[in-house]
């Protein structure tokens, strides 16, 4: 390396600092544009007569006099909407599958709660909804199992007749000799875990609003989705319009977290109405429709034992799942998302030789499971981490050390799990080691003797985890689903100007990409970084295009950005050589400027664009090369991205409340692109995790109604609810992908419940007591505390 | 999640309020602060034809000091009681439970009057009206009248208002000085509402408890004293044993809900172990 080149080096660069996020001001300034937002001149709004039956015939749908409601524009059930779209099909490779068949209104029969049956039409959504009131739904009720261990059953009701069952998705995972290597453990620990039902509550409730263009046949959908580009497919494939005429567009999100990642039954029919109607068509969800029809998650029952070696060395495990999936195969990801996620991911980061894993996924009438943050890992982490703390217990060791013992290290990477997931070398134990330094934890051992001795229930539970991150094509990010969601492509252009646009296939909603990928963008290219709009969200921008979601964007855009940004770099630096007549190997591109190592010749990235474009004669016809670069990036396969939480917790011996003293995550999510919102997806995600361990639930009472259906009973973690946590940033060695980046967006909500989980069943463990289920809500913990209260009594007297 | 069509009237005065209730029968509503009002009518879980807007009327947002006792008008926010600087020297059972009352976004709008009316089984401000010998102010088509918080508090959400009355005030009787409070709360959440809440008042007097004073909220119908449990604390000193035996009056004596947050067997551990708390706690600070 020459000395010039060592000082390019040394700048700074825009990777790896704490750069302000670029959408922020307009988002805090209200100018953000989210659907909701969007006005067209004609539209008209769409509420929705839902079904208040579990599962039931449409006998006859009667309509009263609707006089009395002014604006009301039409009244449509799916007899109306009969031969002008296909149902969409949420296919699979996988064997024995049944994919349920999705359309925009429930089609003679309803299957859950809160299905829709009709859309009401009118000028206001206020009339709409005074329309709904004259609407009367004849149903013939249908017998149900509302439970997962009922719903297994041979005998149970069907809700798909023609599936012939309700378990439409079976798996097994398979290595080694299970049955022999429990049957011969010293130690075996075993139970039953459940993380209740749970969905994902963003700010902005899901929203849609179609136009159809009379004149060029075509159809813009704008929808808060996170997965703008497979909503364009399915509609094209459902309403049989080419991508050209099918534009689906996702402005500005509040938030998806996984619950708009999903098809919904409603952007279908708002651009089924649109085009019925001529006129643009808007649906906006209340937080009722949210709670009762957005996809749901969690609700797995995970059967789990583990076998354990006197030094604590993990010699099998074997779990058995059946995951509630609700009413329909979510589209496209198939209900096996969830739980097939979580046999495929229950040894977690851990040298386990022999497994054994089988799930069912079951029909219930329920709203669908789909993706939710962390997918199907929060539970299996959960069930893996409460294991292994209940063997350290057995086996007399600390908890920190087992897991020590067990972790893949330095030197057995990349590690095939018995599921068949390959880690590549990832920081498993400097995340332990890093969050047990944070924290204090061999103080934290001697303070809580201490506190035990005064009587409180003071608890420490620690968690580790590994999930894939940036899945190129290799491996389908949903089990045997067909679609491509390993590549991600980037064009990225100088116009006339000197501005550079550059347009991705992902849909940001909340990441800060805009940001982010701009960082890389400004560094590769070496222009400035106010130079650069990044356009994403858009199916119309790039001709293949998936979204944001399983932790890919940064991986996958930020790779092609990278490539496309280093091929357009080149084109800029040979014109601007020709036009400095410099060796192009003398100049250097960096924040807008080129310059010559060699000499004071200068020029910015404006100079060339001119002299590219619009000062002719400049370049000569034969060298000059538009400033415009395609690129696909795809990472094969996918990456590692580790973390290990410890957490303190304390329960109120009298409200049987749970406190949450410290928290610390220590995490190796690779090339750090922007460490404030890496610090800002942990705070959110564990957040969203502390919710997931002490506050929500879904719950569904025996007639299958939903009874938390408004945010007073649905609980979200609030701002008192959270405590200060500590982040230890681990930038162990990077991942063999082109950034060197590893995906970050979901780990706290998987590593967060296991933690708690684990550190109140520590409080608890001089009782003899742990947590089973989650949320641990109080009345929980006073039911499984209340059968040891007079013996504490006893001992305290 | 929208209301129905309903009619606005902003009323101009109390008389205007009254005369615009009587004439659209039993389907007028009163609107103050409107948290608890707006989700029911926009859940269309209740149909209002009026709408009778009361926030303009001057004169009823105010605090007044008569002495032995205060006087909350129907437009003083939870901000206002909260902050109220003779009710934190005078009332410090009432200023000490303001900060378990919702958010700040809530406390801005939702009145105290407001809470009473709405009668819900778990919210502090119809159980501290109960513990403070609330009187409840109402005017109606025939003039004004007066009703004791007990007898206002007819059950869960339900009052003993005629359609076309309204409150226009309560009265808060002010505890003798040197009267010792306790109030506790527990709740899912900080600001949420209660899954039991306990509130005591004691005077001391000759090394034994007076006037003992013990109410609750989140453990039946609505919040109600504890008769026998005040009645096993008066004219004894509050020991542990005491205490132990006023708990057991007060689980035995109410009648918890079993619901989506909590089983009635919770409650009632709750509502003891919150008890047994605030009644050593209104025992200390008795002077």
């Amino acid at each position: 390396m020459t000395q010039a080149d060592i000082s390019v080096e040394l700048r700074p660069k825009l990777v790896g600092s704490r750069v302000k996020r670029t959408e922020d001001p307009r988002l805090l300034t209200g100018t953000g544009q989210y659907v909701d937002d969007i006005k067209l001149a004609d539209m008209v709004h769409v509420a929705i007569l839902r079904s208040d039956q579990p599962h039931a015939l449409i006998r006859e749908i009667r309509v009263g006099d609707t006089s009395s409601v002014p604006g009301l524009i039409g009244i449509y059930d799916w007899t109306d909407l009969e031969g002008e779209v296909r149902p969409a099909i949420p296919t699979s490779r996988m064997k024995g599958y049944y994919a349920t068949p999705y359309w925009p209104l429930a089609r003679g029969k309803v299957r859950y709660v809160g299905e829709p049956v009709v859309a009401v039409v009118a000028d206001s959504r206020y009339a709409a909804e005074d329309a709904l009131g004259l609407i009367e739904i004849d149903y013939e009720p249908l017998p149900f199992a509302i439970r997962q261990v009922d719903a297994v059953r041979e005998d149970a009701p069907l809700l798909h007749e023609e599936a012939g069952t309700n378990v439409i998705v079976e798996r097994t995972f398979m290595r080694g000799d299970i049955e022999d290597a429990i049957a011969s453990a010293p130690v075996v620990v075993r139970g039953q875990f459940r993380m209740t039902r749970k969905t994902a509550t963003s700010m902005e409730c899901r929203s849609y609003l179609a136009e159809y263009d009379t004149r060029r046949r075509a159809l813009t959908l704008w929808t808060s989705s996170n997965i703008p580009g497979i909503i364009r497919d399915a509609l094209s494939d459902a309403l049989d319009l080419p991508g050209s005429r099918m534009r689906v567009v996702a402005p500005d999100v509040g938030g998806s977290f996984g619950g708009k990642g999903s098809l919904y039954h409603e952007e279908m029919l708002v651009c089924l109405l649109a085009r019925k109607l001529e006129r643009p068509v808007k649906y906006v969800a209340d937080r009722l429709e949210e709670l009762s029809s957005s996809s749901q998650a969690f609700d797995q029952l995970i059967d789990g034992e583990l076998a354990v070696a006197r030094d604590g060395t993990f010699l099998g495990l074997r779990c058995d799942v059946i995951g509630d999936i609700g009413a329909y195969s979510i589209y496209p990801w198939t209900g096996g998302i969830e739980p097939v996620q979580v046999i495929s991911f229950m040894p977690g980061p851990y040298k386990i030789e022999h497994y054994h894993g089988r799930v069912r996924a079951v029909l219930t009438p329920k709203p669908p499971t789909g993706p939710y943050r962390g997918v199907g890992r929060p539970s299996s982490t959960f069930a893996m981490e409460r294991l292994i703390d209940m063997a350290a217990r057995e086996l007399g060791m600390d908890p920190a050390d087992l897991r020590r013992h067990n972790l893949v290290s330095d030197g057995e990477f990349p590690y095939r799990t018995a599921p068949g997931i390959i880690w590549d070398q990832s920081a498993f134990q400097q995340c332990l080691a890093g969050a047990r330094e944070a924290i204090g934890y061999d103080g934290l051992r001697v303070w809580q003797e201490q506190a035990r001795a005064e009587g409180r229930w003071v608890g420490i539970g620690i968690s580790s985890y590994a999930e894939l991150t940036g899945i190129g094509s290799r491996i389908a990010v949903a089990p045997g689903m067909p679609i491509n969601t390993g590549t991600e492509t980037a064009i990225i252009r100088i116009d006339s100007t000197g501005a550079v646009e550059a347009s991705f296939g992902i849909a940001s909603h909340g990441q800060g990409l805009e940001t982010t990928l701009a960082q890389v963008i400004a560094d590769e290219l070496g222009c400035a970084m106010d130079d650069v709009v990044v356009l994403q969200g858009d199916s119309s921008l790039v001709p293949m295009s998936s979204g944001t979601y399983a932790s890919r964007s940064a991986v996958i855009a930020g790779g092609a950005a990278t490539q496309a940004s280093r091929a357009l770099k080149g084109k800029v630096l040979r014109m601007a050589a020709h036009v400095m007549a410099e060796p192009v190997e003398d100049l250097e591109a960096e924040r807008g400027w080129i310059r010559s190592r060699t000499s004071n010749a200068g020029m910015t990235f404006k100079e060339v664009a001119r002299a590219v474009y619009l000062q002719m004669g400049t370049i000569p016809r034969d060298i000059r090369e538009d400033l415009t670069v395609t690129e696909t990036y795809d990472p094969f396969l996918g990456t590692a991205c580790s973390s290990t939480h410890i957490c303190v917790a304390e329960v109120d011996r009298e409200t049987f409340g749970v406190r949450l003293l410290k928290y610390v995550v220590a995490e190796d999510c690779g090339r750090i692109i922007n460490p404030m919102i890496v610090d800002g997806q942990v705070h959110g995600a564990v957040a969203q995790g502390i919710g997931a361990a002490l506050l929500e639930e879904i719950v569904y009472d025996d007639e299958g109604q939903l009874v938390t259906a408004s945010l007073a009973d649905y609980l979200l973690p609030l701002a008192s609810d959270v405590l200060d946590m500590q982040i230890v940033h681990i930038e162990a060695e990077l991942p063999n992908n082109v950034g060197g980046f590893r995906g970050m967006g979901e780990g706290g909500t998987i590593g967060a419940p296991a933690a708690i989980a684990n550190a109140i069943s520590d409080a608890l463990a001089p009782l003899g007591l742990g947590i089973q289920t989650l949320p641990a809500t109080p009345e929980r913990l006073f039911q499984l505390i209340r059968p040891h209260l007079n013996t504490l009594e006893e001992n305290t007297k | 999640m929208k209301p129905a069509p309903f009619d606005y009237v902003r009323a101009e005065s109390v008389e205007h309020a009254v005369a615009t209730l009587a004439a659209a029968g039993s389907d007028g509503k009163i609107i103050a602060g409107g948290q608890s009002l707006m989700p029911m009518i926009n859940f269309r879980l209740v149909r209002p034809a009026v709408l009778v807007d009361i926030n303009r009327i001057s004169g009823l947002d105010r605090i007044e000091d008569r002495g032995k006792h205060l006087r909350l008008g129907a437009l003083v926010r939870h901000r206002m009681t909260a902050s109220d600087a003779v009710i934190a020297r005078d009332v410090p059972v009432l200023h000490a439970a303001m900060e378990n009352v919702a958010h700040l976004t809530v406390r801005n709008r939702g009145t105290f009057c407001g809470s009473v009316c709405h009668a819900d089984p778990s919210a502090e401000m119809p159980m501290l009206t109960l513990l403070l010998d609330g009187v409840v102010r109402i005017a109606g088509p025939n003039g004004e009248r007066e009703i004791a918080a007990a007898d206002f508090l007819t059950g869960s959400l339900t009052n003993a208002l005629d359609p076309a009355e309204m409150v226009t005030a309560i009265d808060i009787a002010k505890p003798a000085p040197g009267t010792g409070w306790g109030f506790a709360e527990f709740a899912r959440r900080h600001g949420d509402y209660a899954l039991a809440a306990v509130s005591v008042l004691i005077e001391r007097a000759d090394g034994a408890a007076r006037n003992v004073r013990v109410a609750v909220m989140g453990v039946g119908e609505i919040a109600s004293r504890i008769v026998p449990a005040e009645a096993v604390l008066e004219g004894r000193e509050p020991t542990a044993a005491v205490i132990a035996e006023a708990v057991a009056a007060l689980r035995d004596d109410i009648e918890p809900m079993s619901d989506l947050s909590a089983s009635a067997d919770y409650r009632r551990h709750l509502a003891g172990a919150l008890a047994a708390k605030v009644i050593a706690q209104a025992w200390e600070r008795a002077a």
